[in-house]
């Protein structure tokens, strides 16, 4: 294992679709450092685990790829795209990010294909064109049949693998997932793993994912561990 | 499924609270059509008053109280064609049917103008209150009737009379059936119209007969008088209260209307200023309740966010959301106010005031209630606009 910025053997692809140097970011006025100083690469394609106790700052590590929070120093350059500077970054997260959470965070009132539909409103796509590609990941994630449920109905393995589905809907060059097995037991939580890495390789994606817990790390071509805000090597 | 799908899926998650705020901004938005159609239908009624062709003076006796209610001697229906610009008088006698006994045959049944009661079968003397003006037939246009359905009284039968459409549709009566009035039958020989709501729910017979009927011999309680076509109402008004002070008093036409218009002016007024009040009221009902659905939401609104809506899109969807709640409660007031108006004003008020559906009442309450859906939702929608992602997606 090392801190990531070499690669890794394995990869076939040696281009950096994450590179983050020096990132620093405090809460609470400067009290509660998040990020200190991190350093981090990503090579395009690769899976990647980022592992560390709670309050280690892999969260907001994952928050400040996916554009949702802005650092306060350092640079972050996603897909290209410097994130420091850039001030469209919902646009960035609609094009290249795909969100995965620890609680699935599906829209109640909307059915399993409307909440997919969702990341595709920002798109120039018409309405069965959404549907269709809805439809189409839908079956990815063998939940064709569920598609005019609403997500109160689904099992926590099944809201899960829509969110993924919901995830992977625009074509992002990288799938962020915070804890995705979290809220799930093992047996469940596996099956979502392995669909996470098929998804992964079958549609190219970058894939980085946040846990604490050492056995879904392991299933990354990589595991980073973050401490105190920084890569421990 | 579209963005304006989902705009109008939200509003009913939480059904209890969505209703609420849509009783409460209906109920604004009923008041405000109510008003309009009522004030619209007397406005309307008011200028069919000022008719061309129907006298511009009315004479009656100096200090009587009511319309109709005093006295002049039927001389002075021709003395007051000496007078300068006067054209042409007519002698009206008003009287108030005060029959209490129909006849076996000829009961009236119907609605009285008055009480609005609403008698079916034989009940003799509900027909109490009833109008009715004893005038020369050939002077009728004096008064603004002048499309008569079927023929005119004739001046020397005791027998007939014509009725207003008003009055015949409530009182079921037309051409050619009998009415009974002062405990006399009468046939009823046409019906006419003209767009006031007080004639046309009364009756008009030949002078001599309501005289006689009345014990009103040579008598008559308003003139009304044609002026010359260069003259002036206001003048020549004054012209015979100079003639004949104390005795008679004058009032013109337009006056009267504009009187009339003024009141309603002032009811119009009122009616922007409940407007007004509604906007408010309802206003911070829909802040409330579009503040709550967002605060319920926060961390939805965190997702839409992290899935790259912008800050736009997430603005449009709260202001939607909370101008699908103010325009459905708009057609719910409006379809209320219509029923409410038409019901109230058909058995209260017998038909006798037309309400009007003049399209602009119908668009202000939908102005109204598309602002009260702006103003309510632009706090809560730029509230939600303006959460932070991370925030937001970590709020329990």
């Amino acid at each position: 294992m090392n801190n990531g910025v070499n690669g890794d053997e394995n990869m076939d692809n040696e281009e950096n679709i994450i590179e983050i140097r020096n990132l620093k970011k405090s809460y609470d006025h400067g009290k509660i450092k998040a990020l200190n100083g991190l350093n981090l690469d990503v090579k395009k394609g690769e899976f990647l685990s980022i592992m560390g106790p709670s309050g280690s700052g892999k969260s907001t590590l994952l928050n400040m790829i996916g554009a949702l929070d802005v650092a306060d120093e350092g640079t972050i350059q996603v897909a290209g795209i410097d994130l420091t500077k850039n001030k469209k970054l919902d646009e960035f997260r609609s094009k290249e990010i795909g969100f995965v959470f620890q609680m699935h965070n599906l829209i109640p009132n909307l059915t399993v294909l409307e909440n997919v539909e969702i990341p595709m409103y920002e798109t120039k796509l018409s309405t069965s064109q959404m549907r269709e590609r809805a439809l189409e990941l839908l079956k990815s994630v063998n939940l064709e049949d569920r598609k005019d449920q609403i997500p109160t109905k689904l099992s926590g393995g099944e809201r899960q693998r829509v969110a993924i589905a919901r995830a992977l809907v625009n074509h992002p060059s990288i799938i962020l997932a915070d804890e995705p097995t979290g809220s799930l037991d093992s047996k469940t939580g596996d099956k979502i793993l392995k669909l996470l890495r098929n998804l992964h390789s079958k549609e190219n994606v970058t894939l980085v994912m946040v846990t604490h817990e050492p056995y879904v790390g392991k299933m990354a071509d990589r595991i980073v561990n973050v401490l105190d805000g920084k890569i421990q090597n | 499924m579209s963005y304006l799908k989902l705009i109008l899926k939200n509003p009913f998650r939480n059904k209890t609270r969505g209703l609420l705020a849509i009783v409460g901004i209906a109920i604004g938005i009923m008041v405000i059509v109510a008003l309009g159609m009522v004030t619209g239908g007397l406005k309307a009624s008011t200028t069919s008053t000022l008719k061309a062709g129907a006298a511009e003076v009315s004479v009656m006796q100096t200090g009587a109280g009511n319309y109709g209610s005093g006295r002049i001697n039927e001389s002075r229906v021709t003395d007051l064609l000496n007078i300068s610009g006067v054209k042409e008088t007519a002698g009206m006698l008003r009287a108030t049917n005060t029959s209490t006994s129909g006849s076996s045959t000829t009961d009236v049944s119907g609605t009285s103008a008055e009480t609005g009661t609403a008698s079916t079968g034989s009940s003799p003397g509900s027909f109490a209150g009833f109008s009715v003006t004893g005038m020369d037939p050939d002077k009728l246009s004096l008064a603004g009737i002048e499309n008569i359905d079927g023929a005119l009284y004739s001046n020397e039968s005791a027998n007939e009379v014509i009725i207003g459409k008003t009055a015949s549709t409530n009182l079921d009566k037309s051409v050619g059936d009998t009415i009974n009035l002062f405990g006399r039958d009468f046939t009823i020989t046409g019906v006419y119209e003209t767009g006031s709501f007080i004639t046309d729910a009364g009756a008009f017979m030949s002078l001599s007969t309501l005289q006689n009927l009345t014990n009103n011999d040579n008598q008559v309680s308003n003139i009304a008088v044609k002026i010359d076509e260069n003259a002036n109402a206001t003048q020549v008004g004054k012209a015979i209260e100079t003639e004949y002070p104390n005795e008679l008093s004058t009032t013109t036409a337009a006056s009267m209307a504009s009187r009339m218009n003024s009141a309603l002016n002032t009811i119009d007024t009122a009616n922007w200023a409940i407007s007004l009040l509604a906007i408010i009221i309802g206003g911070v009902g829909v802040v409330n309740t579009m503040v709550m659905s967002v605060f319920e939401r926060t961390r939805e609104i965190g997702v839409l966010k992290a899935v790259g809506w912008k800050e736009k899109r997430i603005l449009g969807m709260i202001l939607g959301e909370s101008v699908v709640l103010t325009l459905i409660a708009a057609v719910i007031g409006t379809v209320l106010a219509v029923i409410g108006v038409v019901i109230i004003l058909s058995v209260y008020f017998g038909g006798t005031i037309e309400p009007s559906f003049a399209p602009d009442i119908f668009i202000r309450a939908f102005i109204v209630a598309f602002v009260v859906g702006i103003i309510g939702g632009l706090y809560p929608a730029y509230r939600a606009s303006q959460l932070s992602p991370t925030e937001a997606l970590r709020y329990e």
